[in-house]
């Protein structure tokens, strides 16, 4: 190792930055080097010399000076952030013209803006009441096709009519009689299955409730007896019952129906 | 790592940890940033001046600035290192405004002396009165990174760091202003060896 290389690090050997093995180095080359020696002598002297230069506290008004420079700020930074948020509100207050004119003329615009609002507000509803309108059209156009269908002299006709009545929503009177007349009285038995399965969507109608009841003693046909009893358990009616047991007083009543009315009975006296 | 070595790094970190902190908002606790190294800047400063009422100004301009720039901190590498940068442009500044010199009458003060003998705390003032003086006449870059290495415990790592130039060439200046200080000194005192 040359000398310079050497007296370089002999800064890092006086602050003790050298490892064991590298200050036993630099010892070993001054041991043998009177110039570097020399160096390293007042080197370390100037060094050490340093040291008069102790550390020194700097007086209380350091801290005072600080602490109050430090709050100042802080005042600063909320002052400002609160300046900030009121800008925002001043901004919105700018929006507001000064001059009564322009002031009347906002006023005036959102009178109008608030007119116009209105006007497409109230348009939509009413176009919702013709459309209400045009279905209430529809229904009583099908409701009198339907009634004037199950007039009809064929049972397809009559079929047609009553399928027909499913659409409907809300039934009139007529229609309702109608299907009630054509389950009590119409020769086809298909004809008169279709009727029980139209009514059964309408039984909430009192009217139909009550024709449904009285319809079961008129009827002979087997099928459709069956078919009005399981009606009468399924929703659930109990003033079927007397109905339902005059029924059985029938003395030629089928015993498959017989069977089913007993059933029927226990199930709805349940 | 030593033991040493370690505390240095824990409490570097906690350091970054403090002046993040402030920088998202919490001001108050650059008080314990304060608290923690204020004598020591003060002392970097009184040595760099040797007058210790501008030193107390000093130390009072770099908090100030740190809280002006705080946003730019970016928690990278050791938190003393960016406040001796702060501590550095401080003094640089200071030295600009007053044209290179410190201009003022309290350089070079007498310090309190402890010392029961006066005739050796004559002695001692003289040495120190002396030895300040030949600093002051160093120039500034080296004598900061004298006083760094000697007094601040900066390793050369960090003085590089600090001064934005490789290890290197810290390690040669800093050789160098030891030797131009010890041949000031004994100008100074009249050529005499002590």
């Amino acid at each position: 190792m040359t000398c310079s290389n050497i007296q370089e690090r002999f800064v890092e050997y006086l602050t003790g930055q050298l490892s064991e093995k590298e200050s036993e180095e630099i010892r070993a080359h001054v041991a043998e080097c009177s110039d570097c020696r020399r160096e390293l002598e007042s080197l370390t002297e100037i060094w050490t010399k340093l040291g008069v230069l102790k550390e020194e506290r700097p007086g209380d008004r350091l801290r005072t000076r600080f602490y109050s420079m430090l709050e100042t700020y802080k005042l600063a930074e909320e002052e400002k952030i609160r300046k900030e948020r009121e800008g925002l509100f001043s901004r919105l207050k700018n929006l507001w013209p000064r001059k009564p004119v322009f002031q009347f003329a906002l006023t005036l615009g959102m009178l109008v803006l608030g007119l116009v609002i209105g006007n497409v507000w109230t348009v939509i509803p009413q176009q919702e009441t013709v459309n209400t309108a045009l279905a209430d059209e529809v229904q009583t156009m099908r409701q009198t096709l339907a009634a004037s269908l199950i007039d009809q002299g064929s049972a397809s006709e009559r079929l047609q009519g009553i399928n027909m009545s499913y659409t409907l929503v809300d039934p009139d009177d007529k229609l309702l009689d109608k299907l009630l007349s054509t389950l009590n009285s119409d020769p086809s038995v298909n004809v008169r299955l279709a009727a029980v399965e139209a009514l059964y969507l309408f039984h909430d109608h009192p009217k139909v409730k009550k024709g449904l009841i009285d319809s079961l003693s008129r009827q002979s046909s087997p099928m459709v007896q069956a078919a009005l009893i399981d009606l009468m358990v399924s929703i659930r009616e109990r003033r079927a019952v007397d109905a339902l047991k005059s029924l059985l007083e029938q003395e030629d009543l089928n015993p498959e129906i017989k069977d089913r009315a007993e059933k029927g009975i226990q199930r709805l006296s349940f | 790592m030593t033991a040493e070595q370690r505390t240095d790094r824990m409490e570097s970190l906690s350091d970054s940890a403090i002046m993040e902190k402030v920088r998202d908002g919490q001001v108050e606790k650059l008080a314990i940033l304060f608290e923690r190294h204020h004598v020591k800047i003060f002392n970097f400063f009184l040595r760099l001046t040797g007058s210790h009422n501008l030193s107390e100004d000093l130390v009072q301009d770099v908090f100030i600035r740190i809280l002006k720039y705080r946003s730019t901190y970016e928690g990278k590498g050791k938190f003393t290192v960016w406040m001796y940068r702060v501590a550095r442009n401080v003094h640089v500044d200071h030295l600009r405004k007053n044209k290179g010199t410190y201009n003022l009458e309290d350089q070079f003060e007498e310090p309190e002396s402890k010392e029961d003998s006066p005739m050796h705390a004559l002695e001692q003032k003289k040495d120190k009165e002396l030895i300040q003086k030949a600093l002051s006449q160093l120039p500034v870059k080296k004598r900061e990174a004298l006083i760094l290495s000697r007094f601040q415990d900066m390793k050369y790592k960090e003085i590089a760091e600090l001064f934005g130039c490789r290890e290197g060439t810290i390690k040669a200046s800093i050789h160098r202003a030891v030797k131009q200080l010890g041949e000031i000194y004994l100008e100074l005192q009249g050529g005499v060896p002590s």
